[in-house]
């Protein structure tokens, strides 16, 4: 087989567009199980309700219709979810959070099937988006070009909230301690809320821009769950600095490993998550030291 | 029977213990006396192992068990209690003895058999149900128990695996002077034999019971000597006075 | 730490005879159900082994059963081993593979622990699916069941291969209750109340949770080999990581921490499950309605509900019983 320079500029492309596909999904849940403590399971669903709102957003307003108010319904949806249930579960245990949210996922899975049936919808790529861009010696989609470019922009605005304005350092006031925070007087329940509702609104992102490339189906949630799961695991609950390197490594362990190695490419990240749990029980870039 | 040499123990910039060097003798009762934050606690995480040390060796009956953890130092016969309460909660008084005792015998990891109902179990439960007074409350749920029988269970567990050396932090805390004079009593009943190594608050109360005293002072032994010298130091004063004045 | 309760006899006994009765009196489709049952009750007592008794709250149960169904098969049907023989191997296999991960795991907590099993149990998964070996997406059949014939047992007949399940139950049950009263067990709960201290007095905690990990791990295995015999088909579905999520279900749904409350959780999922799927096919959004209201409802499950409302009755009528009875014995020896 001839590698050439133009095979590892494709797959690293590859490799990236999916991390930071996973990176949308993942920050939203790490951040909110760091200043939180809770493990939302159903944030798979949420990603799958985003590719159905923009399926039938775009079907009704075209493309760019669906993609700037799917998120925002689908943190309606989060608004729901959180005062009616989150918000009471918030002091239990970690088994009862992962059960009610797996009840979630259950309930979810039904709800869309009741409302958009169980044949997968697919999504246009607008015209602008589609088509391939010459791009460093290689032809490469556009439209996954477009999944780097905003996976990148939102990094760069979410690490710029964090660190710079009063909010990010509320929030990261209430990672570090939100007993300690309460009493300096930020309200940590509306912080919680508003955290809760933009991570949503992030998955529903994820499954707005997804949905092009793959076709939306009730079970898109579940399988986008255990990468999600694995990229917060391995880079460390709560941090944002943990959820990029958690999605680079997956993205590009399993593009790599998928060309490389077909035969040990399951197995591979599984493996490093294992390694990872072994030698650092909480991941490489825990919020608490 | 247990020897400390030049521990050392930070938390970035506040060195907590320094250089720390201590020796018991068989049977020897000593007290830490010493301030809040004078880092006698921190100095039993270190004597246990719950804690790395920076730097210094911990020797028991001989043998350096500085790089050994917590488990396998204390089933070479170094025990502990603490300062708060570390029982089984949900779980009965026998039960909280016999859990402890079962490992001293051997019997904690047996699948054949019911630790808590072998002979040697159920023995050494008597037994230090008898030396902790808790034989009314055998059968009693940790939590039905008032919190003083509980610091004398929390005693007692640590007790059950009939240890060389028993390190109790601050077996007296939180209980009333009259209730404290009769732990004394108490410990001064124990086997003459078990060395102990006890942090207490009160130096009326330490010198009920202590052979020797040792002061600790931001992390450092500032006096080491007999009860006698100790009563009438200057330097005792002035830490306690000290800290009285700081509270 | 398991006890025995007055109201823990009652139930055992009541849902054995219900048991009893039903493999004797139902017809062909209510013994698929109760075979179905019975399976299902032999994995949930392997995870209410390791949840709640010592706290390893384990997402990957699932995979553990598929992991001894796909070694049975491998056993049995493809290196041709003799069906009694390929069970204990199965079952061997199982273990081994839950100590290691139990090991493994040993050292995470709390969420950790269930999203590092969750992450074992996908590997497996994974494993399975991919390799050509296993069959992939196909699965394998053609899987035979223990032949029982030289006691005059034929385990091809429905009834009697329920019969055999429900033995085989009993058999988990008794042990689960013995490996729980015995000195791992009693030290198994000693860390769930407070690791901490039990490290303290000198117990390797680690080996501890590794072993009964190991012996929970036989037992799905045990669970798996059923499974493969009662459907003589597998696929990688049985290792997917909703199977030990609806296991997590049916244990908490039972009464997490109390072994007969799994097995209430089970009858009662398998008897949902196929009453609903008979009026809709959406019966998982009635399952998760349910899930989410028992566990907001803060209760141990229908069977710690129980206990709560009527087993303090129970205990302190059966207490006051042997009192008096004390009494009047006193009083005629008097």
């Amino acid at each position: 087989m001839t590698i050439d320079l133009g095979f590892w500029t494709l797959q690293t492309l590859n490799a990236l567009q999916l991390s930071m596909l996973l990176f949308l999904l993942s920050v939203g849940l790490t951040v909110i199980f760091g200043l939180m403590h809770f493990v939302n399971l159903a944030h798979g669903a949420l990603y799958a309700l985003g590719a159905y709102f923009a399926a039938s957003l775009a079907a009704v307003g075209g493309y760019w219709m669906g993609f700037f108010l799917a998120p925002v319904a689908v943190a309606g949806v989060g608004v729901l979810l959180y005062t009616g249930l989150i918000q009471r579960m918030r002091k239990s245990g970690p088994m009862a959070q992962v059960l009610v949210t797996f009840g979630l996922i259950f309930a979810l899975l039904d709800l869309t099937r009741i409302f958009w049936g169980d044949l997968a919808l697919a999504i246009e790529v607008p015209g602008i988006l589609s088509g391939r861009l010459a791009f460093l010696g290689v032809e490469y989609p556009t439209y996954r070009l477009f999944i780097i470019v905003l996976g990148t922009a939102i990094l760069a605005a979410l690490s710029l909230v964090l660190s710079r304005t009063q909010i990010g350092a509320m929030i990261r006031a209430g990672v570090d301690n939100d007993a300690m925070a309460a009493c300096l007087g930020i309200n940590v329940e509306r912080l919680f809320f508003i955290v809760f509702c933009v991570g949503c609104a992030l998955a529903g992102l994820a499954g707005a821009v997804a949905a092009p490339l793959l076709s939306v189906t009730p079970e898109m949630g579940l399988q986008i769950l255990i990468p999600t799961l694995i990229v917060i695991v391995i880079g460390g609950l709560g941090s944002l600095k943990g959820a990029i390197a958690g999605s680079l490594i997956y993205g590009f362990v399993q593009t790599f490993g998928a060309v490389l190695a077909p035969q040990l490419a399951s197995v591979l990240i599984y493996a490093l998550l294992a390694a990872v749990l072994v030698i650092k029980p909480v991941g490489l870039f825990p919020a608490k030291g | 029977m247990l020897e400390t040499r030049n521990l050392d123990k930070s938390f970035g910039a506040v060195h907590v213990t320094r250089d720390v060097s201590l020796k018991l003798e068989r049977g020897e009762r000593r007290v830490i006396l010493g301030p809040n934050g004078a880092g006698k606690t921190t100095l039993f995480n270190q004597l246990v192992g719950e804690l790395a040390s920076d730097k210094g060796s911990v020797h028991l009956a001989g043998e350096d068990v500085t790089a050994l953890a917590v488990a396998k130092r204390a089933r070479r016969g170094l025990s502990r209690s603490y300062q708060k309460n570390t029982l089984f909660d949900g779980l009965t008084v026998e039960e909280n003895l016999g859990l402890a005792a079962s490992i001293h015998t051997g019997h904690a990891t047996t699948l054949w058999s019911d630790s808590l109902a072998k002979p040697e179990v159920r023995e050494i439960v008597q037994d230090v149900a008898n030396q902790v007074n808790l034989m009314p409350f055998l059968h009693a749920n940790v939590s039905e128990i008032s919190y003083g029988v509980r610091r004398q269970l929390e005693v007692g567990v640590a007790l059950a695996t009939r240890p060389l050396v028993l390190l109790m932090d601050e077996p007296t805390s939180g209980v009333g002077p009259e209730m404290a004079k009769g732990f004394h009593d108490l410990l001064n009943n124990l086997p003459r034999d078990l060395t102990l190594l006890i942090i207490e608050h009160d130096m009326d109360l330490a010198f009920d019971v202590a052979d020797t005293i040792t002061v600790l002072n931001y992390g450092e032994v500032v006096f080491d000597g007999l009860p006698q010298e100790a009563r009438g130091s200057s330097l005792l004063k002035e830490i306690y006075l000290g800290s009285w004045e700081d509270a | 730490m398991f006890r025995h309760t007055p109201l823990r006899y009652a139930t055992l006994v009541l849902l054995a005879s219900v048991a009893l009765f039903r493999v004797f009196t139902a017809e062909y489709f209510g013994l698929e159900i109760l075979t179905e049952i019975f399976i299902l009750a032999v994995l949930v007592l392997a995870l209410d082994m390791v949840a709640g008794f010592g706290g390893m709250v384990s997402l990957c149960h699932g995979a553990l059963m598929g992991v001894g169904a796909y070694a049975y098969v491998m056993l049995s049907t493809i290196a041709g081993i003799a069906p009694p023989v390929a069970m204990a191997g199965a079952i061997a296999v199982t273990g081994v593979a839950a100590w290691v991960i139990g090991a493994i795991c040993a050292r995470s907590h709390g969420i950790y622990f269930i999203m590092a099993t969750l992450a074992f149990g996908q590997m497996a998964y994974s494993y399975v699916f991919e390799a050509p070996i296993f069959g992939g997406d196909d699965g394998l059949g053609g899987i035979s069941r223990l032949d029982l014939s030289f006691v005059g047992i034929d385990l091809n007949d429905s009834r009697s291969f329920a019969f055999f399940c429900l033995a085989i139950l009993a058999a988990v049950y008794g042990t689960a209750v013995l490996i729980l009263r015995s000195g791992l067990g009693r030290s198994l709960s000693g860390v769930m109340h407070n690791e901490q201290r039990m490290r303290a007095l000198g117990l390797t905690v680690w080996r501890v949770k590794a072993d009964v990990f190991g012996l929970s791990g036989m037992i799905a295995g045990l669970a798996g080999v059923l499974a493969a015999q009662h459907i003589m088909y597998i696929s990688p579905g049985l290792l997917s990581w909703t199977v030990s999520g609806e296991a997590l279900v049916v244990v908490i749904l039972g009464g997490v921490g109390t072994l007969i409350g799994p097995l209430v959780g089970a009858v009662a999922f398998v008897m949902l499950k196929h009453e609903l799927s008979a009026v809709t096919t959406y019966w998982h959004l009635v399952v998760g309605c349910i899930l989410i209201a028992v566990v907001m409802s803060r209760a141990n499950g229908i069977f710690g509900w129980l206990e709560d409302r009527w087993g303090a009755r129970i205990d302190r009528r059966a207490a006051d019983a042997t009192r008096n009875q004390k009494t009047e014995e006193v009083a005629s020896d008097a």
